[in-house]
């Protein structure tokens, strides 16, 4: 009992400096944390303020309408009452049009991409490195005169014209999303998933008889989902936020999609920019909850896009 | 025993075929028909305007009549174009905001690679302005830019000079811009980085601060080596989207005032969908192309250069 105080001796000084060691080190790391924080929220400060402003602007009825601001001088759904009766801009129309472009430019995209990426994995058929590899030069190969020639490959297929409201719809939404439906990074993304799915399964389905469309869909469609969410998430926000095509190639200016639409009248209705606020403010929600759902998946495939 | 024969296929059919069945007709033509919707489209999108918008860089076109081939008088006409000029070289002074948009990401995506609480909530929240339409970044960021708005507000408030709205002014509006451009970038870069962080492998610093290294002495000989393959491709990409800026220019300025902000693929633009020249826009198109690759190898080289040193 006495000989215990003497005798570790050594260790406790050696657990005394391993202990301010560590506090020190804590305390370091506590300091450098805190300093992490400071530049991380004023970064985030930037990021967000404007998006901030623009939602709170849109909630307030009038007043100085640039004016910096951390708080609303005053709340009312005015804006959105008007955007929702379509005073300022055909709203509802606007919508439908997005959502039918993007249903039509994610589902065919996916398809395409799934479709096509399957032989080019999985199956041994000639010319199929030639196939691969001139797709692969179109990646590389700068398509700068893409805008001007899909303009004039529109024109000349037809698209445009005008002969009976339905058809000419039809015909102009096909227009919008047909240039972007060959997908050449979703086909390397789906060939990379499908090539990790083991030869052994699709042998053992073709000895059972399966036939080749059976296998894509039985075999590699499930096992590649997480790359296809990954791509269908990445297309939903492409489709959702393109406007620039859309903008030069409409004739009709009913059939804009949501974000087109919205840039158009904001130069036509600048006295109610307010409105136009409110209509941002809108055309950002459907892109955060699919942010929110699928966040997981659409950051992989957005490196796996860059990476592959 | 029922699995012993299946099994012995299976190892005859991996002698016949390498990857996937035997090459027979059927077999091609059922790839083929696979493969079919996807490649046309390709070629109609992709390809043709390859090959017909080199074409019209050597015509005179406005869709109404057929081309007329006229050699390289259209490049001789983008020579003398002092706006072709004025377009080119304000798409060079973009290349300024590529070192800044990669220091900022790379810094941005080491803090918040660090494992701190709320970590998820910076993560996003710099992902926002990526994932938002150039429409709507574009709308906002006008409203910002007003004299009276927020932007001049914090330049008051931060007690230096307020000046009247950025885009209307000729000396301001492109780095304007070009603040839009890093502002919306940054989370892009950010995500592309953190891959790359996590691909070097923590053992490697971990043996290194045991061994005495300082942080510095670990990031300057560990990870920054380690990222150098991401630095390559995000600076290659920062620096030709840089050269093609568009997007922000169309939707804030359209060019103006003064054309301080006209950008190379902006007159480009307007030369085909304003004025209906097709082939000068498609002669300009390809000389930006040709100077995007310039730069692209030339990023590329130094990139290189620095791994030897290293």
């Amino acid at each position: 009992m006495l000989e215990t105080r003497p005798a570790p001796a050594q260790p406790d000084s050696f657990a005394a400096t391993a202990a301010r060691l560590k506090a020190r080190r804590q305390q370091r790391r506590r300091l450098t944390d805190l300093l992490a924080y400071a530049v991380l929220i004023v970064i985030a400060l930037i990021m967000l303020y404007p998006f901030y402003w623009t939602l709170i602007t849109s909630f307030e009825p009038t007043g100085n309408i640039y004016e910096a601001k951390i708080l609303p001088r005053a709340v009312g759904i005015r804006n959105y009452a008007e955007m929702w009766k379509g005073t300022t801009v055909p709203f509802w129309r606007l919508i439908l049009n997005s959502l039918i472009i993007c249903t039509l430019g994610v589902s065919l995209t996916v398809t395409l991409a799934t479709l096509a990426a399957y032989p080019l994995a999985k199956m041994r058929f000639p010319g199929r490195d030639l196939i691969f590899y001139a797709i692969l030069a179109l990646m590389v190969l700068p398509n700068e005169s893409g805008l001007i020639v899909n303009y004039i490959t529109t024109i000349k297929l037809g698209l445009l014209q005008q002969t009976n409201p339905v058809i000419d719809a039809i015909r102009q939404y096909m227009a919008v999303v047909l240039p972007g439906l060959a997908s050449i990074v979703g086909l390397f993304l789906l060939r990379q998933a499908y090539l990790g799915i083991p030869l052994e399964l699709i042998e053992a389905a073709r000895i059972d008889g399966a036939s080749e469309l059976t296998i894509w869909r039985r075999i590699m469609l499930p096992l590649a989902t997480p790359t296809i969410a990954a791509f269908a998430i990445l297309e939903f926000v492409a489709y959702w936020n393109s406007f620039l095509w859309a903008r030069i190639m409409l004739p009709d200016k009913n059939l804009l999609p949501l974000s087109a639409g919205l840039l158009e009248l904001s130069g036509t209705f600048s006295t109610n920019s307010r409105a136009v606020m409110a209509g941002a403010v809108i055309t950002i929600i459907p892109i955060l909850i699919v942010f929110a759902f699928g966040q997981k998946y659409f950051l992989k495939g957005l490196e796996g896009a860059v990476k592959g | 025993m029922t699995t012993t024969p299946r099994r012995v296929s299976r190892r005859e059919q991996h002698r016949v075929g390498g990857t996937g069945a035997k090459v027979t007709a059927r077999n091609t033509l059922i790839a083929y028909a696979f493969l079919l919707p996807f490649l046309i489209l390709l070629v109609i999108y992709h390809t043709w305007p390859v090959i017909f918008g080199t074409y019209l860089a050597f015509t005179k076109y406005n869709i109404i009549s057929p081309p007329q081939w006229v050699g390289l008088a259209n490049f001789r006409e983008l020579m003398a174009d002092e706006q072709f000029w004025s377009g080119l070289t304000n798409s060079l002074k973009y290349i300024l905001i590529v070192p800044v948009i990669q220091i900022v990401a790379l810094l941005v995506a080491l803090l918040v690679n660090r494992p701190m609480k709320g970590i998820g909530f910076f993560r996003t929240a710099f992902y926002v302005p990526v994932v938002t339409s150039f429409a709507v970044v574009g709308l906002i960021w006008n409203w910002m830019y007003q004299q009276e708005g927020p932007v001049n507000a914090v330049l008051g408030f931060l007690g230096l000079h307020r000046g009247g709205s950025f885009l209307n002014n000729p000396a301001t509006a492109l780095y304007a811009v070009m603040f839009v451009t890093l502002w919306k970038g940054i989370g892009y870069y950010m995500v592309l980085y953190l891959a790359g962080l996590q691909s070097i492998s923590p053992e490697l610093e971990e043996a290194a601060t045991i061994d005495g290294a300082s942080r510095p002495q670990v990031f300057w000989n560990i990870t920054l080596p380690g990222l150098r393959p991401t630095i390559l491709v995000c600076s290659l990409l920062s620096t030709i989207s840089a050269i093609k800026v568009f997007e922000e220019i169309y939707v804030m300025t359209q060019g103006g005032p003064a054309g301080s902000t006209y950008s190379a693929l902006f007159y480009t633009y307007s030369r085909a969908f304003q004025d209906f020249q097709y082939g000068l826009a498609a002669a300009a198109g390809i000389i930006i192309a040709v100077i995007s690759i310039i730069f692209g190898l030339i990023n590329f080289r130094l990139t290189r250069g620095g791994k030897a040193d290293a």
